[in-house]
């Protein structure tokens, strides 16, 4: 940095989405109709941020908040993924309208979610990997199975990573991923007739824990695959 | 200065505008710290009686409710669920806290513990206020009660989304949750008159 920031105000959406990338991406899923709902529904309290004090002692980057931010990112294209491309598979809508809105506000939370991250990492952003979700996404009880399953492993993840960062400013930032992840966990329980709230405290999870779980879905492939029909079954 | 003033290609820059943007968590975090010194053991001593606070009035309201009786249904078990929650809370902040622990204040919450209709009012003013505050105060703790916080403020979380959902109201509303100041949290609480004067 060539000066010292002391005050950055009014930070808009636009300055996080200014090519529209997010919102071209919500169109893309969900329809131009609700994309400007959507992605209304993934900023909202988000819009305004007036007089940020930048905390003095944060001048360096370190490498492990970096590497923690890059397997976060991973996790969110994961996440995102995984919701829009049970969109795609007319999954959703043949879900319950209150299952639909959930499916769509957390497949739009996830992509705002990549959108931020990819934003803080800037060129160090890991690129999507690809994703084969072996036919989980073409059934309501495997989607929603794994939805539940994918949202508890990402409130432990960040229950494990938040505490970790050198910069004060992205502790507090992922604290507030943390508690949406939450929120995400037990709606997801709750439509699924699980208690929302497993137990009084959330345990976390290492970066090694969660990584043997996520190579035990085999979600991520190396390659594109090709389906039998030729169409590629690789989203991204 | 405005943002764009910031260099954006350096990765501090970005997440300093960006992670600003998220919440902010930051900004609620670097304006306290304007006034609060950097985490101390001694400061931490003081957010966590701030936090126990909290933690005291979300039992306190479940337990008297769940006693109440006026309770049913789902709405019964989010009680008793989330009760026996903020009392492992309550224990868990204590014992760090040790001998400095503030003890629990006198609460008196009315109509809002026979009223299934109240209660969900308060229970979500609660919740959410509960969540708002640890995010507000992560930045200000030293780093080895971090993880300490960062398993309890989960489950708040998940508390206000189950509540929210009970109440027909959207669980998750953004995709990054706000932060609050102490002096928000303080207003919101003393405006429900949950706590008697001590």
């Amino acid at each position: 940095m060539s000066s010292k920031p002391d005050i950055v105000d009014a930070l808009t959406l636009e300055d996080i989405d200014r090519d529209g990338a997010l919102l071209e991406g919500i169109a893309n899923v969900y329809g131009s109709s609700r994309a400007e709902f959507l992605r209304g529904a993934a900023f909202a309290g988000t819009a305004v941020l007036a007089g940020l004090a930048l905390p003095s002692e944060a001048s360096a980057s370190p490498k492990q908040d970096v590497g923690i931010l890059q397997f976060d990112l991973v996790f969110e294209y994961l996440q995102s993924t995984f919701y829009t491309q049970a969109v795609r598979d007319r999954t959703v809508a043949r879900m319950k309208p209150e299952k639909q809105r959930w499916a769509q506000v957390l497949g739009a939370h996830e992509l705002a979610h990549v959108a931020i991250l990819k934003g803080v990492l800037g060129k160090k952003a890991t690129k999507k990997p690809f994703f084969n979700f072996h036919g989980v996404t073409e059934s309501e009880s495997a989607f929603t199975r794994t939805a539940v399953a994918m949202e508890d492993l990402t409130v432990a993840l960040l229950a494990g990573q938040a505490p970790r960062f050198s910069n004060v400013a992205l502790t507090s930032a992922v604290f507030s991923l943390l508690t949406t992840e939450a929120r995400h966990a037990a709606w997801a329980r709750r439509l699924s007739g699980t208690r929302p709230v497993a137990a009084a405290f959330d345990e976390p999870k290492t970066l090694k824990e969660v990584g043997r779980v996520v190579q035990s879905t085999r979600f991520i492939a190396a390659r594109p695959r090709t389906g039998r029909r030729g169409k590629p079954r690789y989203t991204g | 200065m405005r943002h764009g003033q910031l260099d954006r290609s350096s990765f501090l820059g970005r997440a300093l505008v960006a992670s600003g943007a998220v919440t902010l968590g930051g900004l609620a975090a670097a304006r306290e710290r304007g006034a609060a010194a950097a985490p101390s053991r001694e400061q931490d001593v003081r957010i966590l009686n701030f936090l126990l606070r909290l933690e005291y009035a979300q039992m306190a309201l479940y337990d008297a409710a769940v006693s109440a009786g006026a309770l049913r249904g789902e709405l019964r078990e989010f009680a008793q669920v989330c009760g026996h929650h903020e009392t492992k809370h309550v224990e868990a902040l204590r014992a760090i806290v040790g001998d400095k622990a503030e003890a629990k204040p006198t609460f008196r919450f009315g109509e809002a513990v026979r009223s299934p209709g109240r209660f969900t009012a308060a229970a979500l003013t609660l919740e959410e206020t509960a969540s708002a505050a640890y995010i507000g105060q992560a930045a200000n703790l030293t780093k080895e009660r971090l993880p300490d916080v960062a398993r309890i403020v989960a489950v708040d979380a998940r508390h206000a989304a189950w509540i929210r959902a009970i109440a027909g109201r959207n669980p998750a509303p953004r995709a990054a949750d706000p932060a609050k100041t102490v002096q928000q949290v303080m207003r919101t609480l003393a405006r429900t008159g949950f706590v008697e004067q001590t």
